[in-house]
């Protein structure tokens, strides 16, 4: 039983059908490039996966548990991460409220049922992830907004992997980013597929897609047209997949 | 899990040309970092406001500085204060709440008619208030998150159909006479406090509490801070929306409910136009119009101003055409304020 | 910003000092406190012209308040309480609506503060339960001025006349309005029965809203022939809206209060009458009115000024004595 199952989903907005039967499957630490044109439904399937929209047909399971249906919390619990290509944080936050967001551990006050956020615990546990990190972010307390892009997209992936995710997307994780910058991603991926966490790494550079994944799946106008081990392909077949000369 | 030593480090700033610039923002700068003003959840700026105000109105009026005049101020503020606290859940998910005038008025003569007409026990009447005021939010929030209507429209919608609801119940005339205890709410003065006042602080403290440290006010924040993003991590957004507008309802149920207990009748008219007074007391205080940031101290320190500024303006008998004008102008002042610095900050 | 904050206290505290010392004087001289309700309507600028010069007749200070609307209840509830931090001598207040005053009058009668009800509108029953001592109330009699209005009427059209009447009135809940409304009414009723009253509409005192309910009423009886709005403000919008509907000729339109523009307007033919209240009298007699309960002379518990139906026939004689009032 694979990690991550997709079978045949299909999801329509209106009469724009953007997903229309996509099946692939995931291993535990495996790296999957995902790659296509825009409007190919990368996004949205990925917006799928996580609980943002309902598949209409098909199913997605996730260590033998079937995901149609359940709310984003919910699949964030079973293991899914996402690091959105806008990194989705809330910018007058701080960071640690940030690394939490949606999963605040509580304490009661005065032993009564009234719950609060129990605020020192959460400095507490995401310094130690920005530490383990090795992120330039001085300190927790920071208001995200004023961080640089860098320091932000530390907290984003801090926040994906604070909760110990079996699975962790992408979604153009590089496209912004110099060159030290790229690399140290890269890098960051494989220490993820190291510790047995699966990547599905979503990104129009082919250069880094070959660089890092095993396996590289092809999207275009809503269904797969290529599922290739990287070994087994090149960057020519890939483009011709995507734009349709295959 | 650490990142290999060769790879530079997360946090570099980016540039074009590929090239590592150390800027000093990786250095510790303090203004990044919360002062203790913010975790007290006080805007320095509008604390300026307010003490420049006192300390003005006191060289100019010889009746300012006085522990009753004082007690006068926090009266008047106190049903605005309770409905500019519902406004400020509100906005900080990014929402708006036109209606929350209207439905003072509609949760007041709700309770009024319960006790003076229909003979309830006057407790019946106390919840009646608030329980009229929620049901107003929640058809509010269920009209913005289920129907899919813009907040400022179906609040807008709500002000016209609680208003009008009011004035047919009571037919147009002021309902006079509530129960004692009632009465008490409005006009007694334990300790020398006006009730109101204290309620105005009681609930003042209890929303503080809730926005500042629970995760239901933490959501709120979120919610307007980015919604896309609260979505994504879990946070159940259109329910949270409805349980704030239900939320700024009751609010208004119990400014309502002040209301009648100070001039001891329900008026189909009470409250009018409160909403944008509210709302300008909530900005002033600090909260963003556009969500994302808002505390309840800052409010209550928006609505000070404003009374301060109205009971000094009338401690003077300034006309009531110069004080519209002086209202205005000290939101735009204390707005502006806001943003200069803002903008140091970000230098 | 810390070099600025410690200036700041530094300022905010010599300042507080001086404020602090300045509030130690008393005010000895007896000051008038007088609240109206808004100065927009120009009944109520006429009032304070009457007060002011009683005032000066009198020899006594008095500081005047108002608010923004005459619906704003709340804040003149607010004013009132404010004012009491003055220490007024009396307080002369025309309050919004009967009861919204209450609890601040129940203050001042506490403190020993006589109350002066101007322009008649509390209800004294209530007021009475509430534990306010109204020293005494002057203003016009609202039903004997709707009952003039209706007289005038019947003068005009005859007491056989038949047809269609609309009667506009004041604030929903306005005592002031309300004997207005009824005075006429009653009159009507007695002395011509053919002419119906087919509607009582709540106008607000808003020129807008009596415009609007003259519209929709001439839509459903296009052969109207009079209309009563409780105040001047009200029937001049009765009379834009009557003649845009090329019926100006047609309506009989009576206002009340006898304000400036209303005058204007009966002057150049377009309003036919409007029953004066003489706010300025009234104004004026409350501050020597007042002055005598404060010296301790005993003073009528009601006082009624006259009112006079001003038409452009009376404005053009310029004979009646009254009208030197008219402001």
């Amino acid at each position: 039983m694979s990690l991550l199952e997709i079978a045949d989903v299909k999801k329509h907005f209106g009469s724009v059908e953007a997903l229309r039967g996509v099946t692939f499957s995931v291993e535990p630490g495996e790296v999957v490039g995902l790659v296509g044109d825009n409007g190919a439904g990368k996004s949205t399937l990925m917006k799928t996966i996580t609980g943002v929209y309902t598949p209409d047909a098909g199913s997605i399971r996730f260590d033998g548990i079937q995901l149609n249906g359940k709310q984003p919390g919910e699949i964030r619990a079973l293991g899914i991460e996402m690091i959105y290509q806008d990194l989705a944080l809330a910018r007058m936050q701080d960071v640690a409220s940030n690394i939490f967001l949606g999963r605040e551990p509580t304490r009661r006050v005065l032993g009564t049922p009234i719950r609060i956020i129990d605020r020192t615990r959460i400095e507490q546990e995401a310094d130690v992830m920005i530490r383990k990190l090795g992120a330039r972010v001085p300190s927790v307390q920071y208001i995200v907004g004023q961080l640089s892009g860098g320091q932000q997209q530390s907290v984003a992936i801090a926040r994906a992997l604070t909760f110990n995710p079996k699975l962790v997307i992408m979604d153009e994780p590089t496209a912004a980013l110099a060159v030290r910058e790229v690399e140290h991603v890269l890098e960051l991926i494989r220490e993820l597929k190291r510790e047995n966490i699966a990547i599905v790494l979503i990104s129009h550079r082919l250069t880094d897609v070959f660089a890092v994944c095993d396996r590289i799946v092809a999207l275009r106008q809503g269904v797969v047209v290529a599922d290739d081990p990287i070994a087994a392909t090149s960057m020519n077949a890939v483009v011709a997949h995507i734009v349709g000369a295959a | 899990m650490t990142l290999p030593a060769t790879a530079s480090p997360a946090g570099l700033p980016l540039a074009g040309n590929g090239e590592a610039t150390l800027s000093t923002e990786t250095a510790t700068r303090p203004s990044l970092a919360p002062s203790w003003w913010s975790r007290l959840a006080v805007r320095f700026e509008s604390l300026v406001v307010l003490a420049i105000l006192i300390v003005v109105l006191s060289v100019l009026s010889p009746y300012f500085l006085s522990i009753s005049n004082f007690l006068n101020i926090l009266l008047a503020t106190a049903v605005i204060g309770v409905l500019a606290y519902g406004a400020t859940f509100v906005i900080a998910a990014a929402g708006i709440d036109l209606s929350l005038g209207s439905v003072l008025g509609l949760s007041g003569v709700v309770g009024a008619l319960s006790i003076n007409q229909v003979g309830l026990p006057w407790p019946f009447g106390i919840v009646l208030c608030l329980v009229t005021g929620a049901a107003c939010g929640l058809i509010n929030g269920l009209l913005n998150t289920r129907a899919g209507i813009p907040a400022f429209i179906a609040t807008l919608g709500m002000l016209g159909v609680a208003r009008g609801l009011a004035l047919v119940l009571t037919n147009g005339v002021p309902v006079y006479g509530l129960a004692d205890p009632v009465v008490y709410l409005g006009q007694g003065r334990p300790f020398g406090i006006p009730t109101p006042v204290i309620i105005f602080l009681a609930v003042g403290a209890i929303a503080h509490f809730v926005l500042a440290y629970t995760r239901f006010g933490k959501y709120a924040l979120v919610i307007g801070d980015n919604e896309s993003a609260a979505r994504a991590m879990g946070v159940r957004v259109e329910r949270h929306r409805v349980s704030l507008y239900v939320v700024s309802g009751t609010m208004a149920g119990i400014a309502g409910l002040l209301f009648i207990a100070r001039v001891n009748s329900g008026d189909p008219t009470a409250g009018l136009n409160y909403e944008l007074t509210a709302i300008t007391a909530t900005i002033l205080g600090g909260t963003n119009l556009f969500g994302g940031r808002a505390t309840i101290i800052g409010t209550l320190i928006g609505a000070l101003i404003m009374g301060v500024l109205q009971n000094g303006l009338n401690l003077l008998a300034v006309s009531s055409f110069y004080q519209q004008m002086a209202i205005g102008s000290v939101l735009i002042l204390a707005v502006w304020l806001d943003q200069l610095n803002r903008r140091r900050r970000m230098r | 910003m810390t070099r600025f904050r410690s200036i700041g206290i530094g300022l905010a505290v010599a300042l507080a000092a001086t404020g602090v010392a300045l509030s130690a004087q008393a005010a000895d001289k007896p000051v008038y406190g007088v609240l109206l309700k808004t100065l927009s309507n120009p009944f109520w600028g006429a009032m304070e012209k009457g007060i002011h010069d009683g005032a000066d007749a009198a020899g006594v200070e008095y500081f005047m308040q108002a608010v923004q609307s005459d619906q704003a209840a709340e804040p003149q509830l607010n004013t009132c309480n404010t004012m009491l931090e003055r220490k007024p001598a009396v307080m002369i207040t025309a309050a919004i609506n009967s009861t919204i005053l209450l609890p601040c009058l129940k203050r001042a009668t506490d403190m020993g503060i006589p109350v002066v009800d101007l322009d008649a509108n509390l209800d004294h029953a209530i007021a009475a339960k509430a534990g306010v001592k109204i020293a005494f109330t002057i203003g016009s009699d609202n039903v004997a001025a709707g009952k003039q209005g209706a007289d005038w009427l019947v003068s005009q059209l005859g007491k056989d006349a038949k047809g269609p009447v609309l009667v506009i009135e004041g604030l929903a809940g306005n005592i002031t309005g309300q004997k207005r409304a009824k005075g006429f009414a009653e009159e009507l009723a007695a002395i011509a029965p053919g002419l119906k009253i087919v509607a009582s509409l709540p106008g607000d005192w808003d020129g807008q809203k009596a415009a609007n309910i003259t519209n929709d009423t001439l839509t459903r009886t296009p052969d109207l022939v009079a209309i009563f709005c409780a105040n001047d403000t009200m029937a001049l919008g009765a009379v834009e809206a009557a003649y845009a509907a090329g019926k100006g000729q047609q309506i009989t339109i009576i206002g009340v209060d006898g304000n400036v523009d209303a005058v204007k307007s009966i002057k150049a033919g377009r309003l036919n009458a409007s029953v004066a209240q003489l706010p300025y009298l009234v104004g004026k007699e409350a501050v020597e009115k007042a002055k005598a309960v404060l010296a301790g002379q005993k003073v009528d518990e009601f006082t009624y000024v006259p009112t006079l139906v001003l038409t452009k026939a009376v404005l053009d004689a310029n004979k009646d004595p009254l009208l030197q009032y008219v402001k």
